[in-house]
């Protein structure tokens, strides 16, 4: 087990490498010149474009540029962004932003997605499962904006005005965990679909099992088998795909940290692109990498939990 | 919720005087299951619609003189059956002639994600060992890559001389087939330890025969919901992308892009953003139940 | 040179923000932010997105920089309701021949540290600015005063392989200080509308604290800068982690003290975010509104809902020397004008907070004649048609429509392109990028061939800030390639007129030009929209589209 977890944090470094360059090289490749767009819309003085090549090593090959980054965050050292801000000052309070909101969502899809699909295995192919079908639907094909609009008008406008109930803050973080609900609940549309439709499936394929009919010919209490057997053997797929969905909730927020007004780093991300701040969009990847690494090794180990055939040697 | 526990499946009489093939029970299945039939009816005729839109609408919505500014915004009538969008032109002749780009995407960005997904989540899962650790570690160079911003930065290099259909394909299904992989993978590994599994090996089953015969059909389950609820997501994911500048732009017309042009307008004319995203639902709904078919037809327990 | 992006206006735009301190506001005074007051009162909250810069006078260039260093600063001059320059610092703006200027400052004057505003704060701030190695966004400001060209070498071969040459100077030698309270000013040539240029952000003066001992204006003093206005910062403000600038009042202000104790500027990157929280109570102001609440506003805010025409104007370009057929040529470029329907445009995609343009100077600036444009800016799709046909425009190929994305301008792009499409029948490409900064790097190195959308917002209220900066051959913000002697003979003429009045004769010649050659094509003239909650009261926009901030009062 231990060795285990040692072999796959060294196998994490070849994927952070793998990763950042990818991103590096993307990044690297956007059309436009990074000193150009700093200045915006006039032209850029041309001792200070030189300066400035040189001193971001613009002028080097993809590959040595890499080599200088790679460097850098070896030596705990982010980089500085062209506007000479240090990286690690723009991560401030944000990181921390995202992780609230991804975490909220997090709770949200599995509450609400998991009981979703658990009563439509239960009641498959009556009224409750076909509603539950069609509201799955509704909130892959309804754009987070639009979610995200109705939700703030109607709890955050509409509930203060006409009632004088101010629980749901409009936007910003100053409520504390309930300035997350809003925006947890519109980020976790998507994966609230995906969560329901992976237990529904899930569940039923483990209600036909022989352990769960044998368990219920012994006459175990139907809650019982529940619990104890279906569920927690359904589970693999669900917790694969929340594991993976946490590094896919943080970088995806842009849009629900705009109409939030929530200052993460999704909407960070996205404005250091329009910018080609390499140093920006890479270091925020290597975050998420790492904890996209973390979030899937806990699953794998988790696995061995949740069902005892599976071993890690 | 607790009687349906005890709720079996009647047991079927046996079928008779066919060869005992999965594949010919999965077709023979399928013909009888209503689900099926209903899905099938509704991919055939979101199909046509792609390929014939004239067959739906009268207006050909390619025709701009057909839009008239003046009446942007208006709600449902005789002339407008879904109303007009911001620009006044005619939203359901927008929509039928949306079908095509929308479905193509969804539909290739799923079929290369599953295939590639499938088949390497499954020789990782089957293999273990230094091949999973290859195909996983590959996966997860790309599954680590923010899925948005990765599309946004390939499309950005890639497509901005060349934008279409097969740029945006190639976007989403780049970062998108690691997750079947690893759904696979994890369903491959549970059924691995199966008794059938270790019964086949141990009466000589070469591992293709064994992936083939038993651990496929067993685990292809979760990768088919995860592949159609894929499906809607890609048509919707192919909206952000044309909303940020990259991907697919007018004067092509595709569900996404009309969601994307008419959601900052919603409260004013919900109409020009509903329609769309009915039609989304639909075929995703259609591809869903498709999928349910299929895989009650091939899950061996079911028989 | 400001060139409007309407980076505002959507989400994913490359305006960094943060998180705001949604507080009941209005409610309870429960933010520290105003701690450095003590008063119980809650400050008085307004819109903004985040500045693009550190908050230095020399390095702004925006309006939401523009904004916050309003209620820091005071300049030399202010404006009248009708735009005209009234003294405020200066005592006295005078030149004999427009060239040569001589400002002298009003005596009592202060820092908010407590040291005089002399000419040499003034002096130091634009030497500062004018500087092209501290590559401030207001550098251009500084262009017309002698000895810039010195500190901002041209580079010989744009962005080839020559290096540019070395500033042989580090500050202007047009400024002298005369003596504490007097300074003079030479221009490189003469300009009768310079006194209307010297109330922007660019011209406002630094205390000697904003320089470090290596002479570069530090951080801290980018963070909290000191400065000689109705309002002073309660504690420094970290861009790009800070969501809120709080100031307070400054009660040792010379003019009359502003009416409330404290100010938080909150920072949203989404208009229609900001506009709940107004509507929820927790936002008082907002000095622009997105085109979608405009219905809901007018209803339900009444009063407090403000509409006045504002200094932006939108055209349509072209690359007139080196672009596609169509934009070489004076009649397509006209027929191209004439087919598109400027009224419903206006009214339907930005539903009233543009209006029809008919001119190069905008409505808000002395020299604006209502319908100059005339036949080439009205809506005739026959005409349109005609002219198009018979100057072999069907043969000129596809006309391409380039916009940023990140702008909010498709839907008007799009109605612009299905108006060429029908009336024209020409086939048209809509063309979004990114950023507005690819399209100008494509201009820059005439690889773009199609049409591109513009808009400009002035810097200082003259005709000349409409025509000389965009249209003059060796302007910088000339991004048509537009090059007419006669046009630079009339500017030349009106910038020495003895006063901006007598010039605009001269001024108007030089639109008439631009209105035949329509190297732009004007399409629409920007409204201001603002709105404020009932908690406060008196609330005024300038025509820098700014706050007057000091007259602010809680209702």
């Amino acid at each position: 087990m231990g060795r285990y977890v040692v072999r796959r944090l060294l196998q994490a470094i070849p994927v952070l490498l793998g990763t950042t360059f990818l991103i590096f090289a993307l990044v690297y490749a956007l059309p436009g010149d990074p000193i150009q767009a700093l200045a915006g819309d006039r032209a850029v003085d041309p001792i200070f474009r030189a300066t400035m090549r040189e001193m971001f090593h613009l002028d080097d090959p993809l590959i040595v540029q890499y080599g200088y980054y790679v460097q850098g965050i070896f030596t705990g050292d982010f980089g500085m962004t062209f506007r000479g801000v240090p990286v690690s000052t723009i991560f401030e309070g944000k990181f921390q932003v995202t992780l609230n909101l991804a975490l909220m969502a997090l709770v949200i899809e599995a509450i609400v997605g998991v009981g979703l699909g658990l009563i439509a295995a239960l009641r498959r192919g009556k009224a409750a499962d076909t509603a539950i079908l069609a509201f799955t639907l509704l909130l892959v094909s309804v754009p987070t904006l639009v979610s995200g609009f109705v939700l703030q008008l109607v709890l955050g406008v509409q509930l203060k005005t006409s009632t004088g109930i101010d629980f749901f803050p409009v936007a910003g973080t100053s409520e504390g965990w309930r300035s997350y609900l809003l925006p947890g609940l519109v980020l976790a549309g998507t994966s609230i679909a995906y969560l329901t439709r992976l237990t529904r499936t899930s569940l039923m394929e483990t209600l036909r099992a022989d352990y769960v009919r044998t368990a219920i010919a012994k006459g175990m209490p139907r809650r019982r088998v529940l619990g104890r057997h279906a569920l927690r053997n359904s589970l693999i797929p669900l917790v694969t795909y929340l594991g993976a969905d946490l590094g896919a909730l943080m970088s995806g927020a842009v849009i629900t940290e705009t109409i939030f007004n929530l200052n993460g780093i999704g909407r960070q991300l996205f404005d250091s692109v329009y910018l080609s701040e390499n140093s920006v969009v890479v270091g925020i990847v290597t975050v998420l990498v790492l904890i996209f690494i973390a979030a899937n090794l806990i699953v794998d180990l988790l696995y061995a939990v949740l069902d005892p055939r599976i071993r890690y040697e | 919720m607790s009687d349906t526990l005890t709720e079996q499946k009647p047991v079927k009489p046996p079928k008779q005087k066919r060869p005992a093939s999965l594949w010919s029970d999965a077709l023979y299945d399928l013909r009888r299951s209503k689900v099926f039939i209903i899905a099938a009816v509704l991919i055939a005729i979101l199909v046509v619609m792609s390929i014939i839109p004239g067959l739906f609408s009268p207006v050909n919505a390619f025709d701009s003189s057909t839009c008239d500014l003046t009446i942007a915004r208006q709600g449902v009538s005789s002339a407008h059956w879904f109303g007009t969008d911001n620009l006044g032109c005619d939203t359901y002749s927008r929509v039928i002639y949306g079908a095509r780009i929308s479905i193509m995407v969804g539909v290739f960005s799923t079929l290369a994600t599953t295939l590639i997904g499938g088949l390497l989540g499954l020789l990782a899962g089957f293999y273990g060992r230094w091949t999973d650790t290859v195909l996983s570690r590959l996966a997860e160079v790309f599954f680590a890559v923010p899925s948005t911003l990765g599309a946004l930065l390939i499309l950005a290099v890639v497509g901005r001389d060349n934008a279409g259909i097969w740029t945006v394909v190639l976007a989403l299904s780049v970062l998108a087939w690691p997750m079947v992989l690893r759904i696979m993978r994890a369903a491959v590994m549970s059924s691995k330890s199966q008794d059938y599994v270790v019964a086949a090996r141990a009466l000589g089953a070469g591992p293709g025969r064994i992936m083939q015969r038993h651990i496929l059909p067993n685990a292809v389950a979760p990768v088919i919901v995860v592949a159609t609820m894929n499906m809607g997501v890609f048509i919707a994911a192919e909206a952000a992308l044309s909303f940020l500048g990259v991907g697919i732009q007018s004067p092509d017309i595709s569900w996404g892009l009309m969601i994307a042009d008419a959601r900052n307008r919603f409260l004013q004319a919900p109409e020009a953003l509903l329609f769309p995203a009915l039609f989304l639902s639909i075929t995703v709904l259609a591809f869903v139940m498709l999928g349910d078919a299929v895989r009650d037809a091939f899950d061996p327990k079911l028989r | 040179m400001r060139v409007l992006k309407g980076a505002q206006i959507i989400a994913g735009t490359a305006v960094l923000a943060l998180a705001v301190a949604a507080c009941g506001g209005g409610d309870e005074a429960t933010d520290p932010a105003t701690g450095g007051a003590g008063a119980a009162a809650a400050p008085v909250t307004v819109e903004i997105a985040e500045p693009q810069h550190e908050l230095v006078p020399g390095n702004t260039a925006e309006t939401s920089g523009a904004e916050v260093l309003n209620a820091l600063f005071i300049g030399l001059v202010n404006y009248d309701a009708d735009k005209k320059p009234i003294n405020q610092i200066a005592e006295s703006i005078t030149s004999e021949d427009q060239t040569t200027w001589t400002i002298k400052l009003k005596d009592g004057y202060k820092f908010h540290d407590g040291t005089a505003v002399d000419a040499q704060s003034f002096v130091d701030s634009w030497n500062y600015t004018a500087n092209g190695a501290n590559a401030y966004e207001a550098n251009y400001f500084m262009g017309s005063i002698t000895g810039y060209a010195e500190m901002n070498p041209a580079d010989p071969d744009g962005d080839g392989p020559q290096a540019a040459p070395a500033a042989t100077a580090t500050s202007l030698s047009g400024l002298k200080v005369v003596d504490p309270l007097t300074f003079t000013v030479q221009l490189t040539n003469p300009f009768s509308g310079f006194p209307t240029m010297l109330g922007y952000t660019a011209f406002y003066p630094m205390p000697k604290a904003a320089f470090g001992p290596d002479g570069k204006v530090t951080a801290a003093y980018g963070e909290s800068p000191i400065g000689n206005g109705p309002f002073k910062m309660a504690k420094p403000w970290k861009r790009g982690v800070e969501t809120t600038i709080s100031m307070v009042r400054n009660d040792e202000y010379t003019e009359a003290k502003a009416k409330v104790e404290a100010i938080d500027f909150k920072i949203y990157t989404d208009l229609n975010t900001a506009y709940r929280d107004l509507q929820a109570g927790n936002l008082d102001i907002m000095d622009q509104l997105p085109a979608e609440v405009i219905a809901s506003a007018k209803a339900e805010l009444g009063d407090r809902y403000i509409e006045q025409p504002s200094s932006g104007i939108g055209y349509l370009g072209f690359p007139t020397k080196v672009g596609a057929d169509y934009a070489k040529s004076a009649e397509l470029r006209k027929a191209i004008s004439m087919a598109i329907d400027r009224k419903t445009i206006t009214e339907q995609v930005f539903s009233g907070t543009r209006v029809p343009a008919d001119d190069f100077i905008s409505p808000v600036v002395a020299g604006y004649r209502q319908g100059a444009c005339g036949e080439a800016c009205t809506y005739d799709p026959v005409k349109a048609k005609e002219l198009w046909d018979s100057n072999g425009g069907p043969a000129s190929g596809a006309i391409e429509l380039g916009y940023n994305a990140d702008g909010g301008h498709k839907e008007w792009i799009e109605a612009v392109a299905n108006n060429l499409r029908t009336n024209l029948g020409a086939t048209v490409e809509p063309k979004p990028v990114e950023k507005f900064a690819t399209i100008l790097d494509d201009l820059g190195a005439d690889k773009w061939k199609g049409l591109f959308r513009m808009a400009w917002i002035m810097d200082y209220p003259s005709p000349e800030n409409y025509l000389k900066p965009i249209f003059a051959a060796s302007a910088s913000s000339n991004y048509s390639g537009f090059n007419n002697k006669e046009f630079e003979e009339l500017l030349k003429k009106a910038d020495s007129a003895p006063t901006v009045e007598e010039g605009i004769a001269s001024y108007q010649a030089a639109d008439d030009i631009l209105l035949k050659e329509l190297p732009y094509i004007p399409v629409y003239f920007y409204q201001t929209n603002a709105a404020y909650s009932a908690n406060v009261k008196s609330v005024k926009i300038d025509p820098f589209e700014r706050i007057e901030i000091a007259n602010v009062e809680k209702a």
